[in-house]
């Protein structure tokens, strides 16, 4: 029985949602009223999700696991957090200058390490893949959008040189173009298969 | 004729086209499922790990839905079922890593679903090993790296909507010398794991790999569909291109 709940309620849903993007004046006050009860759901999920978050790194901590200092650090950051956004409230000036000026440079040097890690995986390419044509197409490609980048070819501009510069400028666009049709048509395919009840990601 | 006519036309042939081969594959000779190389490597890579005593990480991004790419969370979920052989959670060490709490519920619920239909006797529900370890892309990744570093992980997949710092947990396990598979949906993060692993899927065939890992009645409509969408499209876009040429559009 709990099945066939969940079951008509991801058709229902999930048809007048498509319904709404072909008729968008007619279901527009029913599809308000779905996406509010969508975004409540989430923020649900997202609270139950933090409550998973720290039962892992208590876990971690009372089990003795490694890496149990990293919970420490994760669960005194959150009873902070928390503690003094109740207290302060989130609006607070002090609040908020607290928590971004730790969050803030945190993530900037992650991502710090992340540019490195590009910059090292990418030097690795050909050992990873070996000269394979998909392989040196992608080195290529990289070369001729950097050197493109730097701005130093200039042409007249009704020249055929001009021309060739503007395929080769579109033609990371055509790509991307390319990848993202595919997905689409997936994606189509894959929506379609949920509301067919084909697939039951919501619980099979 | 509107645009808005051509996309019931194409959603409604599509919905048609999955119920007529589901349909005619339950009875007759099914439409032949494409090997992906990168896919039995994943499978011998998690066969591998669960013989030698590690962990297989399954990361399902940090997105349930996002506008740029609807499917993908969907997609990642699809997966989930296939990946829970009886014996890789028998086992135990099977982890499933979300970034969202929509994800996170859901990829439990499949776990959980599958015990309740009596899938195996030996999965025991507090061992599924559903994790969240942080709600943004970059304290996923904080929380991610730490666990990839003190655990012995065998075997790490990457699906669904994941971002460029992804790179970052693929190098913790390709360090260890252990093998790592992503099915990778946005365009950037295909573009920074492309150099970093060699077992990439990427484009449509990310919507695939449920099917790759176990072929389905439902899959194998799902992919002759897809196909001739495909197909269907590139000869429009060529049809376009010549008119264009000839100055007809």
């Amino acid at each position: 029985m709990k099945k066939i709940l969940a079951i008509s309620v991801a058709i229902v849903t999930g048809l007048f949602v498509l319904g709404g993007y072909f008729f968008q004046d007619q279901l527009s006050p029913f599809l308000a009223l779905i996406f509010d009860w969508g975004i409540l759901l989430a923020g649900v999920a997202g609270l139950i999700g933090v409550g998973y978050l720290l039962r892992w790194h208590l876990s971690k901590l009372i089990n003795h696991k490694k890496g149990r200092f990293h919970s420490v650090v994760v669960l005194s950051a959150f009873i902070f957090a928390f503690v003094a956004g109740f207290v302060l409230t989130p609006q607070n000036a002090f609040y908020r200058d607290l928590i971004l000026n730790i969050q803030v440079p945190v993530e900037a040097s992650l991502l710090a390490v992340l540019a490195v890690t590009l910059l090292y995986a990418s030097l690795r390419l050909i050992r990873v893949r070996g000269w394979s044509p998909m392989a040196i197409a992608f080195l290529l490609s990289a070369l001729v959008s950097l050197t493109l980048d730097l701005g130093l070819l200039q042409t007249g501009s009704d020249s055929l040189a001009a021309d060739l510069l503007g395929i080769l400028e579109r033609l990371p666009l055509a790509g991307a173009r390319g990848i993202l049709l595919g997905m689409a048509l997936g994606g189509l395919v894959v929506g379609l298969r949920v509301l067919l009840t084909m697939d039951r990601p919501y619980g099979e | 004729m509107t645009w808005s006519l051509v996309g019931w036309a194409v959603i409604g042939l599509s919905a048609l086209m999955l119920v007529i081969f589901n349909i005619l594959f339950k009875n007759h000779k099914a439409y032949p499922v494409r090997r992906f190389p990168a896919v039995d490597r994943l499978t011998a890579s998690r066969a591998a790990a669960l013989e030698r005593g590690k962990k297989r990480a399954v990361i399902l991004g940090h997105e349930l839905w996002s506008p740029a790419y609807p499917g993908l969370g969907l997609g990642a979920l699809s997966i989930v079922s296939p990946l829970l052989e009886a014996e890789q959670v028998k086992a135990g060490g099977q982890v499933i890593a979300a970034g969202d709490g929509g994800l996170l519920l859901l990829a439990r619920q499949i776990a959980v679903g599958r015990y309740r239909d009596g899938f195996s006797k030996s999965l025991i529900e507090s061992d599924l090993g559903v994790i969240l370890p942080g709600m943004t892309p970059l304290s996923f990744t904080a929380g991610l790296l730490p666990e990839l570093r003190s655990q012995p992980y065998g075997s790490m997949a990457l699906v669904g909507n994941v971002g460029p710092e992804a790179v970052l947990w693929a190098e913790a396990v390709a360090d260890i010398k252990e093998h790592v598979f992503a099915a990778a949906g946005p365009i950037t993060s295909q573009a920074v794991l492309f150099p970093s692993i060699r077992d990439l899927i990427m484009g449509e065939g990310v919507f695939l790999l449920p099917g790759l890992l176990k072929a389905r009645t439902s899959d194998r409509a799902g992919f002759l569909t897809e196909d001739i969408l495909r197909m269907g499209c590139i000869l429009l876009l060529v049809i376009g291109g010549i008119l264009k040429l000839a100055g007809i559009l």
